[in-house]
């Protein structure tokens, strides 16, 4: 019965796939929802590839999933991923869906499947990772995710005991999930940016895990990533297994090391998230048995994704489309630092609001305060609009963060806003979004782009 | 003046820690940190407000470890008018345990006779309306559970949303000016009539607030909205 259920769920979701095509609705999650309503089982059994990589954590799983994804066929895998749909359950079954024949035989040679961390209970059921990669966990939405500690319990309470984790030794919460399953360390070695004292408001890790004394580190990056130690017991964060060292930012390079050699890697991008993503990679892939070389080479040929970070010039300006994912103190702070950073006079856009949440209720703002607007406090940074649903508590949280008030300009309606911008010859305007913003941020930006090139002439 | 922020390294969920800035701000007091291996200033000095914010479920059994001795020393304040904040699942450590969803049971400070019952599953969210006095608040609720056994008043009278538990109006809990609240984040910032009764009640003569007009717009706007029959208040 099981099995009869089973292939009348796959069939049917095979079936729906030409139909959503035709109808112009691919990409969506309707197979996987439509084979696990018929099959609630089918996670466990589809066919599914030799290889399972998961990857999941607050961070960066995308861009490390791309990656992988890309060395792996650039070597000759053909790899099954869900870069195209969802990372929750319905998500990882449509592309299992895809990922198998009629009648089950599985056509890839490996998976590599980005997975929601609150959805774990639900996957590993039933899919087995050979290999779990968590690149790091932070604060993420305070209704879904509550706290670090508590997706990193979440996680432990799901992962199968005998999945291998490349995991970030730079970050302690991570580093206290699944505390019996094998695992690989990866971080980074001291850079030339790093500091000993977190500058940031978020910090989850401040107590040693085994006394609840202070934590000190021998280099802080951000938040709570770095390489921790406790003075009064003791306690150190783990080895490293597989390290980034040598990160040179001029001449954007770094070098990745393990216990049977190193490689000299291009920097695909000036972010420490990003770097971190890189040897994040390199971790799993040197796992997998790939040299350095051919990884460098390969990663040399990929890119980060362009919904993340994007530059135009557009009149006298250029304009940057700056992911910042709204409700994520984190990202937001993380984004701010960036941008803080970059040479030159800045203009900024924030319009990271929760649309959907408006719609149905009012989106929590207690995020605001826990994200480094601080970071905006710059003389460069000449001019800000904040816009949105959420305007007046952007305007508000930037006072309080040191922001003079006439830098600030406050208009509700996105596109209005846009009037305000002012466009100095030679700055940069980036404009701030999420994902839930993400497709009228698309489309402001091209009013954005309109005014931009008005302004020029 | 000082302002004491109990545990920061621990109790600093949501912005929480915004309430303590916010308020020596906008009064010039000074802002004062006990970490958990530090006796709290209050136990021997003038602490004109005293704030312990939100912490993860581990950190509670920390805190009340660490706050048990200077228990007394809370009380003893409080019933000398002293001034005390706490907020968010902080307020769980005053009460008599919480419950877990498998029935095993945490004992907690035992300052009111009031117990949580903990969802670790059933995460729960929603906007908040109530009144104090002649005052409107406005909060957010994100918690995994809610208390019960109260019949009092709490410190806040429910308008919209949910009190200790969604059976009652009672919000959060008061002894004299000892105040315990479920609702997270910058409270204060987010309720400028409620942080100018707080300075009040510090003993700050006329307050005024840090950008006391830009607060008040996000304050008035918020209220707005959450008075409208149609906006839905619990998250989905």
């Amino acid at each position: 019965m099981g099995k009869l259920k089973f292939y009348a769920a796959l069939w049917a979701a095979k079936l729906s796939r030409p139909a959503l095509k035709l109808t112009g609705h691919n990409g969506t999650n309707f197979p996987g929802e439509l084979a696990l309503k018929i099959c609630p089982d089918f996670l466990r059994y589809v066919g599914k590839p030799e290889h399972v990589i998961a990857v999941t954590g607050t961070n960066g799983k995308t861009t490390v999933s791309n990656l992988l994804c890309d060395i792996l066929e650039m070597d000759g895998k053909r790899v099954l991923n869900n870069r195209f749909g969802s990372n929750i359950s319905s998500g990882i079954a449509t592309s299992l869906v895809a990922g198998v024949g009629l009648f089950n035989r599985p056509r890839y040679h490996a998976a590599v499947l980005e997975i929601d961390e609150r959805s774990s209970k639900r996957i590993y059921p039933y899919i087995k990772p050979d290999y779990l990669v968590l690149t790091n966990l932070f604060r993420d939405s305070i209704m879904r995710n509550a706290h670090p500690h508590y997706i990193a319990d979440f996680l432990t309470a799901s992962i199968p005991p005998e999945t291998k984790l490349v995991v970030n030794a730079d970050d302690l919460i991570a580093c206290s999930v699944a505390p019996d399953n094998p695992r690989v360390c990866f971080g980074i070695r001291k850079m030339d940016t790093d500091v000993t004292e977190c500058i940031n408001l978020i910090n989850d890790n401040r107590i040693c895990p085994r006394c609840n004394g202070d934590l000190k580190y021998e280099y802080l990056r951000y938040h709570h990533i770095g390489r921790a130690y406790c003075p009064q017991c003791g306690f150190r964060a783990p080895e490293y297994d597989v390290e980034g060292r040598d990160v040179d930012l001029e001449n954007m390079t770094m070098t990745i090391a393990d216990r049977e050699g190193s490689g000299q890697y291009r920097l695909l991008s000036d972010g420490v998230f990003n770097i971190y993503n890189m040897v994040t990679a390199a971790a799993l892939l040197r796992q997998l048995g790939m040299s350095h070389e051919k990884i460098a080479g390969y990663m040399d040929r990929t890119h980060i994704v362009e919904t993340r970070y994007n530059v135009e010039p557009v009149g006298q300006v250029e304009l940057v489309m700056q992911m910042a994912k709204e409700k994520n103190a984190l990202a937001c702070s993380r984004a701010f630092d960036y941008v803080s950073h970059q040479p030159g006079r800045k203009e900024l856009f924030l319009m990271m609001n929760c649309l959907g949440d408006e719609k149905h209720w009012s989106e929590n703002v207690c995020w605001l305060y826990d994200c480094d607007f601080e970071f905006l406090n710059s003389d460069e940074i000449f001019h800000i609009v904040a816009t949105g649903p959420r305007a007046r508590d952007y305007r508000l949280r930037l006072l309080l963060a040191g922001v003079p008030a006439e830098r600030i300009d406050c208009q509700e309606d996105e596109f209005a806003a846009t009037e305000l911008l002012r466009f100095e010859p030679g700055s940069r305007v980036y404009m701030f979004y999420g994902t839930d913003s993400l497709a009228l941020a698309y489309k402001v930006r091209e009013k954005v782009k309109a005014l931009g090139e008005e302004a020029a002439k | 003046m000082k302002i004491e922020v109990l545990y920061p390294e621990l109790c600093n969920l949501y912005g929480d820690l915004a309430n303590a800035e916010y308020l020596a701000r906008s009064s010039g007091a000074e802002l004062v940190r006990t970490g958990l291996r530090d006796t709290p200033r209050f136990l021997t000095e003038d602490v004109a407000l005293v704030y312990m914010g939100g912490t993860t479920e581990r950190g509670q059994n920390i805190v009340r470890d660490v706050f048990a001795p200077h228990l007394d020393g809370l009380v003893k304040r409080t019933d000398n008018g002293g001034v005390t904040l706490v907020t968010g699942n902080a307020l769980e450590i005053f009460g008599e345990y919480i419950e877990n969803e498998d029935g095993s049971r945490e004992a907690m400070l035992n300052l009111f006779p009031i117990h949580a019952q903990r969802h670790m599953t059933a995460r729960y969210n929603s906007l908040y309306l109530g009144r104090l006095e002649d005052m409107d608040i406005v909060g957010f609720k994100s918690q995994f559970g809610h208390s019960y056994g109260m019949n009092g008043d709490g410190l806040f009278t429910t308008v919209r949303g949910a009190g200790l538990n969604p059976d009652v109006k009672a919000e959060g809990l008061r002894r004299n000016n000892l105040m315990l609240t479920y609702l997270l984040g910058p409270l204060a910032v987010l309720n400028p009539p409620f942080a100018k009764y707080l300075l009040g009640l510090m003993g700050v003569a006329e307050p005024a607030l840090a950008f006391e007009d830009a607060a008040m717009d996000v304050y008035t706007h918020r209220l707005e909205q959450f008075s409208q029959p149609e906006r839905g208040f619990i998250y989905h």
